[in-house]
């Protein structure tokens, strides 16, 4: 067998049986599915708190229902009339939701006394002037008391266009707009966009991309790791001593490359399975190669620079201090994602989908939100291209002299020497 | 055969020349040493044989050829810094790094239980090397040189940090691979051992070769025209003598010094008639005071 592939296979059976892979590979799964589930538990379980509040109507236009049902968006109650048409959902669970009383005071001095009380949660005070304003004002006791707005707005416009308006009306000014998208093909033709299209053409590629991001970073560490480490432990000598430094890093990119494989490969899998069988969506197979040529490359890149990181700096210690220099480029995508959302056309998002060290998230994003043109997503694969392959032959250089120094961390000026001369 | 040969071979690091053209070469089934204080260029020598630094100049030819992965398989090397994964267990370990020096896995196997029985080792083989002391894990690393069946076997401070008992287990393998026509490259500051194995010697101070040749003739060089002597009688009677040069007292002895183009033998002859002889002795340097005088002598 080839001394590459040996040692190639030596790493990955070394770092897959590793705690932390394991963990890692397994439990991101399992954590992001906990933090789906558990808001929703949490909402099951502990709802918001009943509030009995008071209120002083100083315009002397509002009724306030005797209480209400705070229920998602909704409001049900009985006192008025025309919201009404959704009683017949009211009481399935009515348990379940927080209800808010309300007692109408006339004077500030005796709800003061109540909520001093504690007979009132709170009280509000709709001002003379709060047809220009719009203010009104709550009162509670320390902290802030979560005084559901949106439903107590629903309330004010009930009272504000009783009578004014008919029914289809009121309810039209409560929730005006629900988008329908449709998409115009170059052809000219017309289709309805569907939740399920939106999460395929941006959801994808947005989750492929980080996910490709943070696999890239643990196997790259994970080289850097191996580096440091046999440096560390003084391995290094012995093991030049059977094969070239080339050999050495060619073999850890490939075993430690297919460990980050590995993982992307379990990780997707297990996410697309989860959206395929929620939202019957089906994957686009241009994607999922695309995908894979954006980690290979972008594996190789910051794999061979933290391997050179890894045999000049002294110790692991010391080569962690020296990752953030190529992380902070990395993540830089994700920083700027509003950008690349809203403008996946502009100068800032092409410059990062076609920069090799952010190209592979950036141009996954891109794709999610606008139809790239093909040439330029070849532009940044052969971009990418080139720069691994002279960063693969620099930092071979650098491998090579820097994995027997010790001590000292080469200055500046002899890592440059270095890249030049080898 | 030579196995191996350097040959006008120089090398510096930011300027500063570590080896300055040295030339020599490395007999078939020979124990070579080689031989300097710390900082002479040792373990770049070696490193240099090895592939594992380029030569700035200069020629080196392994198994009468140039440097290439199929002979560096042929190689075993203990470097002065040396470790091994920790994590790792025992086993796994040894059959890797055979397997790396380009052997099959059954026959790296193989080879690793049965040096691992020759050094009674055999039930450590599922630890993991952190579990080890330190010793054992010299022993391990010492096993590693040897687990592929090298022809040239390269060690570098073998013994530094063994006890007596675990010096001489890896002597006696030494010995042993040489036994085999093994030849072995002894590199080492600690001259008795150098005395008692090597069958020639190679020292070098400051990148340049001091001493190159057969111990017993190095050592025979080095002699002082000097014998010692205990006896019985008037030193007076001796000290008449006309080939005597010089005369120290030693406490119990005197070491007596002769006058150039004067024998031994024949000063022997004349003490005999005068006093009665205890002890005598021709005064023969160990390597550990050759190394101190030249040592000291280049730099002073």
């Amino acid at each position: 067998m080839n001394k590459s592939l040996m040692i190639a296979k030596y790493e990955f059976l070394k770092t897959v049986k590793r705690k932390e892979f394991i963990l890692m590979t397994l439990g991101f799964p399992l954590f992001f599915i906990l933090i789906m589930l558990v808001p929703l538990l949490l909402a099951g379980t502990s709802s918001p708190e009943d509030l009995n509040l008071g209120y002083i109507d100083k315009t002397n236009s509002f009724e306030f229902p005797d209480e209400i049902t705070v229920r998602g968006s909704m409001i049900f109650s009985n006192e008025i009339p025309g919201v009404t048409n959704n009683q017949e959902l009211d009481g399935t669970n009515n348990e379940k939701y927080p209800i808010i009383k309300f007692t109408q005071y006339s004077d500030v001095a005796s709800a003061k006394q109540d909520l001093g009380s504690g007979t009132l949660s709170g009280y509000l005070i709709i001002p003379e002037d709060y047809i220009k304003t719009g203010i009104v004002e709550s009162y509670v006791i320390g902290k802030l008391t979560d005084i559901p707005k949106k439903e107590l707005s629903e309330l004010m416009v009930n009272n504000l266009l009783k009578d004014k308006v008919d029914e289809e009306t009121l309810q039209r000014v409560k929730d005006p707009i629900t988008f329908k998208q449709f998409s115009v093909e170059t052809t000219g033709e017309v289709s309805e966009k569907g939740l399920s299209d939106l999460l395929e053409d941006f959801a994808l590629p947005y989750l492929t991309g980080i996910l490709l991001l943070i696999s890239i970073f643990t196997s790259s560490g994970y080289l850097l790791q191996s580096v440091a480490e046999e440096k560390e432990s003084r391995i290094i000598e012995i093991l030049l001593s059977s094969v070239t430094p080339i050999e050495m890093l060619t073999g850890k990119i490939v075993g430690l490359g297919s460990v980050g494989l590995l993982q992307i490969a379990i990780w997707l899998s297990v996410g697309f399975a989860g959206l395929i069988y929620v939202f019957a969506l089906s994957i686009n197979p241009f994607l999922l190669i695309l995908s894979l040529a954006y980690f290979i490359l972008g594996f190789l890149l910051f794999a061979s620079m933290m391997g050179a990181v890894g045999a000049i700096s002294g110790s692991m210690r010391e080569s962690q201090q020296l990752i953030p220099i190529f992380t902070f480029p990395a993540i830089a995508p994700i920083f700027f994602m509003q950008v690349l959302i809203t403008e996946p056309e502009g100068t800032l998002s092409m410059f990062f989908s076609m920069f090799p060290l952010t190209s592979p998230v950036a141009m996954l994003i891109r794709m999610g939100v606008s139809d790239v043109p093909l040439y330029q997503i070849a532009v940044s694969l052969i971009i990418l291209m080139v720069s691994v392959y002279f960063v693969i032959i620099i930092s071979a250089r650098l491998f090579r002299v820097g994995l027997l120094m010790y001590g000292k961390r080469p200055a500046i000026g002899e890592i440059i020497r270095y890249m030049k001369t080898g | 055969m030579i196995i191996l040969e350097l040959e006008n071979v120089s090398k510096s690091y930011s300027n500063k020349k570590i080896i300055d053209n040295i030339s020599f070469s490395v007999d078939q089934g020979e124990i070579f040493g080689l031989l300097g204080p710390n900082g002479a260029g040792k373990t770049t020598t070696l490193r240099m044989m090895l592939d594992i630094i380029k030569p700035e100049s200069g020629n080196i030819k392994v198994f009468g050829k140039d440097l290439d992965p199929n002979s560096k398989d042929r190689i075993g090397y203990l470097p002065e810094e040396r470790g091994l994964y920790k994590k790792s267990k025992v086993i796994e370990l040894l059959v890797y790094l055979a397997q790396l020096k380009g052997m099959t896995k059954i026959r790296a196997m193989e080879n690793t239980v049965n040096l691992l029985q020759s050094v009674e080792m055999l039930e450590l083989k599922d630890k993991k090397i952190e579990e080890l002391s330190k010793g054992m894990q010299q022993k391990i690393q010492f096993i590693a040189t040897i687990i592929h069946g090298p022809d040239l076997i390269v060690v570098d401070e073998p013994f530094s940090g063994l006890d007596p008992v675990n010096t001489q287990i890896i002597k006696n393998i030494i010995l042993e691979q040489k036994k085999c026509g093994k030849t072995i490259i002894l590199s080492t500051h600690m001259m008795e051992q150098a005395e008692a194995m090597c069958d020639r010697i190679l020292m070098i101070n400051k990148g340049m070769i001091v001493l190159n040749g057969k111990v017993g003739d190095i050592k025979n060089e080095h002699r002082n025209n000097s014998i010692f002597l205990e006896f019985e009688g008037d030193l007076n009677s001796i000290e008449g003598l006309d080939q005597i040069e010089n005369i120290i007292r030693h406490g119990t002895h005197i070491e007596i010094f002769l006058k150039d183009g004067h024998d031994v033998q024949s000063l022997i002859e004349d003490i005999v008639t005068r006093v009665r002889i205890l002890r005598i002795e021709r005064s023969t340097p160990s390597l550990n005071e050759i190394f101190i005088k030249i040592v000291k002598g280049v730099s002073s």
